[in-house]
Order: C-alpha cells, then sequence, then structure tokens
C-alpha cells in the first residue's frame, strides 16, 4: 500500500473552465480528491484516465502522474482483456448510462484485488459522449471473509455429516448385535443347562457381544453430545444402591480382572440424577480401573455433605503420568499407548460431559502416592441456572 | 390368569430370541411385528395375555400408537406394558407411555425374567 499525500491531491484536469480556489466545485474537486476508500476516477470517452484521486492510488498503486492519460484497460487481468471486458463495460455504460461489474483487477505490482466497479457515462445536454465516473471499491476483504465463513460452513457440514453418520450407524450396529446377545443369553439362560464345555464357549462370545455393545453405545453418546440431543432424565435415588448395584454387575469381570472391589459409603446418600447415566459413569471408572490396574484392589467411597455427595474411585495401578493428566478428559485420548489397551478413549469424555451435564465435576485427584484416583462431585440437585 | 406375553418387535431376530427365552423360562409367547399386527391380535384373542413386551421404534405403528390405542380399549387398557428401549437416552423419555418397566436392548434374560415374574 502507497502512502497517501498529506494534502489533498487537486484532480490533475485540463480543463479550459478552471474554478476559482474557494468556489463550491473547487471544494467539491478537492473533496472527490481526498476519498480513500473508493477509487473515483474519469475517463474520457475513449477510457483514457483524465483524473485520479487519493483513493485510486491507495487501491491500485499508481501515483496520479504514472497514471493519467493511460488507458483504463491497464486494471485488467489478461483474461479479461483477452475477452475484451473493458471495452465492452464502456460500451455497456454508453449505451446504459451506467454498468456494474465485480471482478478481479490488477495493482501496479501485479497483484490482484477484488473489485466492486460503477462506471457512469457522461454526456452533455445534447446526449453526446463526454466521458466517463468510474468509481471502484476493493472488496477483497469482503471475499476473503465471504469465502473463510464458506469454508467453515463446509468444515461444520462436513463434522454434522459425520455425527450423523456415526449416529445411523451406530443405530443399525445396534439392532443386529442386541439380537446376537439375547440368542447367547438365551442359550447360557436355559433352564436345563448347557454342556459345560459349549457354555464357556458361549459365555465367551457374550462377553465379546456385551464389549461390542458397549462400544457401540459410546459412539451413540459421542455422536448425541456433540449433536447436543444429550439429555437427562432425572429421578430420586439412592447413590449408595446404584453404585452397589453397579458392583454387583461387576464382580465376575472383576474376578476375571483379578481385583476386588470394595464400596465404602457413609449410607443413604439420595439425590436427583439420571441414573442410568449416573451408573454410567461408575461403568466407565470401573471399566477403566480393571482395566489398567488389574490385579490391584478398586475402592468406591462415598459421602455427603448437605448439597453435594462425593464418589471416589481409587485403584492401585501404575496411576495417570502427569504429562496426560490434563488430556485424558478428552475425546479419543488415552494415557496408556494404544498398542497395549484398545478401546476407544471416549469413557472418561463421556463421563466427564455426564457429570457435567449434572451440575457436577469429575477430576483426577493428583496428591496421591499411588494408583488413579478419581473424584466425583455432585450436587443433589442440579441448580436450575447450571449447565447442561 | 394367562401367563402368555405378547412380544411386540419388528427386527424378526429379536423377536424370535425373545419368544424362546419367554418359552424357555415357561411362559407362552406370541410375537407380532408391528402396533398394527399387535392389535389384531389382541382385539381377536379370546385370552388376553398378562403382559405385553413393547419395542417403540417399529414400521407401520409403532410403540407409543399402539399403547395410545390399547389405552383407548377398554378391554385391553389393563395390559401391563413393558417397554423396550433401543436407545438409553431418547425413548427413557417414555413417562406418557406409562410403561410398568422400561428396559434396554438388549436386556439381561434375568432382568427380563424377572420383571415378567413380578407383573405376570
Amino acid at each position: 500500500m502507497t502512502t497517501s499525500p498529506s494534502e489533498p491531491e487537486i484532480p490533475h484536469r485540463e480543463s479550459a473552465d478552471a474554478a476559482s480556489p474557494g468556489s463550491m466545485e473547487e471544494r467539491f474537486r478537492a473533496l472527490v480528491s481526498s476519498v480513500k476508500d473508493y477509487a473515483i476516477f474519469m475517463l474520457d470517452p475513449s477510457g483514457r484516465i483524465e483524473t485520479w484521486n487519493a483513493g485510486a492510488e491507495r487501491t491500485k498503486g499508481y501515483k496520479a502522474h504514472e497514471i493519467i492519460g493511460q488507458h483504463m484497460s491497464r486494471f485488467y487481468t489478461p483474461e479479461d482483456l483477452e475477452r475484451g471486458l473493458p471495452l465492452m463495460l464502456l460500451a455497456q455504460a454508453e449505451r446504459e448510462g451506467r454498468v456494474e461489474s465485480e471482478g478481479w483487477r490488477v495493482r501496479k505490482d501485479g497483484t490482484r484485488f477484488w473489485a466492486d466497479v460503477v462506471i457512469t457515462a457522461l454526456v452533455d445536454d445534447r446526449g453526446k459522449l463526454m466521458g466517463y465516473a468510474k468509481v471502484t471499491r476493493d472488496l477483497t476483504e469482503r471475499l476473503r471473509a465471504q469465502e473463510e465463513q464458506l469454508r467453515l460452513a463446509h468444515a461444520e457440514e462436513a463434522v454434522r455429516l459425520r455425527d450423523e453418520f456415526l449416529s445411523i450407524a451406530a443405530h443399525e450396529l445396534r439392532t443386529p448385535l442386541s439380537a446376537v446377545q439375547l440368542q447367547l443369553q438365551g442359550l447360557l439362560e436355559r433352564p436345563e443347562g448347557l454342556d459345560p464345555r459349549i457354555r464357556s464357549k458361549v459365555e465367551r462370545a457374550c462377553r465379546s457381544g456385551e464389549r461390542l455393545v458397549a462400544l457401540v453405545d459410546t459412539l451413540m453418546d459421542v455422536s448425541r453430545i456433540t449433536t447436543g440431543s444429550f439429555n437427562l432424565a432425572p429421578s430420586r435415588f439412592d447413590l449408595t444402591v446404584a453404585v452397589q448395584e453397579v458392583v454387583e454387575r461387576f464382580r465376575e469381570h472383576a474376578t476375571r480382572a483379578g481385583s476386588t472391589v470394595t464400596v465404602r459409603s457413609d449410607g443413604v446418600l439420595e439425590g436427583r440424577w439420571d441414573r442410568l447415566r449416573i451408573e454410567q459413569v461408575i461403568t466407565n471408572l470401573l471399566t477403566n480401573a480393571l482395566k489398567y490396574a488389574a490385579g490391584t484392589p478398586v475402592e468406591i467411597s462415598l459421602g455427603g455433605t448437605e448439597h453435594h455427595v462425593m464418589v471416589t474411585v481409587s485403584d492401585g495401578g501404575p496411576g495417570i503420568p502427569e504429562s496426560a493428566q490434563e488430556r485424558i478428559f478428552l475425546r479419543f485420548e488415552r494415557a496408556a499407548p494404544m498398542r497395549n489397551f484398545g478401546g476407544l478413549g471416549l469413557g472418561l469424555y463421556v463421563a466427564r460431559q455426564i457429570v457435567e451435564a449434572h451440575g457436577g465435576e469429575i477430576q483426577l485427584e493428583r496428591l496421591r502416592p499411588k494408583g488413579a484416583h478419581f473424584v466425583i462431585r455432585l450436587p443433589r440437585e442440579k441448580s436450575p441456572g447450571s449447565a447442561g | 390368569m394367562s401367563h402368555t406375553v405378547l412380544v411386540v418387535e419388528d427386527d424378526l431376530d429379536i423377536r424370535q430370541a425373545l419368544l424362546e427365552i419367554l418359552e424357555d423360562h415357561g411362559f407362552t409367547a406370541l410375537g407380532a411385528r408391528d402396533g398394527a399386527e399387535a392389535l389384531g391380535l389382541l382385539t381377536r384373542a379370546t385370552d388376553l395375555p398378562c403382559l405385553i413386551l413393547l419395542d417403540l421404534m417399529m414400521p407401520v405403528m409403532d410403540g407409543a400408537t399402539f399403547r395410545e390405542a390399547q389405552r383407548r380399549d377398554p378391554r385391553l387398557a389393563a395390559i401391563p406394558v413393558v417397554v423396550l428401549s433401543a436407545q438409553r437416552d431418547l425413548d427413557r423419555h417414555t413417562g406418557s407411555l406409562d410403561a410398568v418397566s422400561v428396559l434396554l436392548k438388549p436386556p439381561s434374560v434375568r432382568e427380563l425374567v424377572d420383571v415378567l415374574r413380578t407383573h405376570c
């Protein structure tokens, strides 16, 4: 960009009836000449430049003495020149009085800018063409902003489509999976029993099925969280009982992992929460403990104050390295290397979303010397103003 | 009281598995693939089931529409309904259905049999 002259430059126009200093016309010329946001200049009937203002210098990069007398076609791109656009515009302005066009134009230094151009034909009172007035605005910034907006919209649309696909795929997977699970469970629960060798195979298939169901459900949860269709259905219940029930369901799983799960509680801890969702949080934390700290004792302790309850899930495993502590609650993150442990890396992310939707918080306690210790703090009742 | 359970579920494999599980556990089980078929079956039945196991998302007539029609019919209104929900989030807002229980798919066989024994 060139600097504009400190004093308004008088339009360079050779004219016989030059106005006297201080006259209305003089002042008007000074005004036009000093406008910086618009290139305003005049062309003779053939399209040669007759006047130049500060805005023109700023937009196109030419000083007045460099451009006066030159043809306006030099602002056009080679492609536009090839199709004769400058003369076409002048002809249209002459025919119709004015013409407006938007397109790329070329600056003195060869760079391009997106211009909004209005060319108005100037005629005398007998209709003879005297020349043209040309007003050009540099809309490059606006164009870039529009392009950026478009890119953003495309990116958002891609994410939305991905989430929609995830949701549809998860739903489609869920039905046949449910059928497989029911068939296998039906076999296992037959009153007349099963041959022990077949039984152990069916049990393994059933466990794999359960894992698949859990993975698909997690995908569905994530798609709900990201699309904002994640809703809570709160009801009043005793958290201690709910946690004990989850632990009971994990008994077999814990035995296989070589761990014991102990629940310590102050007693009845009532509150209004979404029971299935809270059970899911406990399930996710227990699953992690039994996966990453297999063979060590796991303890869940519960306590409460008048308005809050606290749940701590602790294990005696390797703990979470400090470098990973910040990111473990993010999507697709894990502290342990992927090759050692499977999973989507979504368990803690979903747990945090659920706890926060209840107006609570989940944190990793950092002061303990050994193992991972997750602390959940939940209001007994979500205050109406809190997020979620 | 009869020990017949009506299973309303559009997925053939799930319906079949449920019917077999129920029969294994001493119930008589009938299947319908959507709400409309279930209503037809109930209208013709002389011996009404003691419970209806109802899926929600089905073609032709979904679970909610079936439940509405069932409750409007004085002969059928009293039959308890257990909802089978495929989604743990959306379908849990089933308060208006007035189900005696909502089970997530796939329900564990023990959970299912317990619920049926309580209400049937």
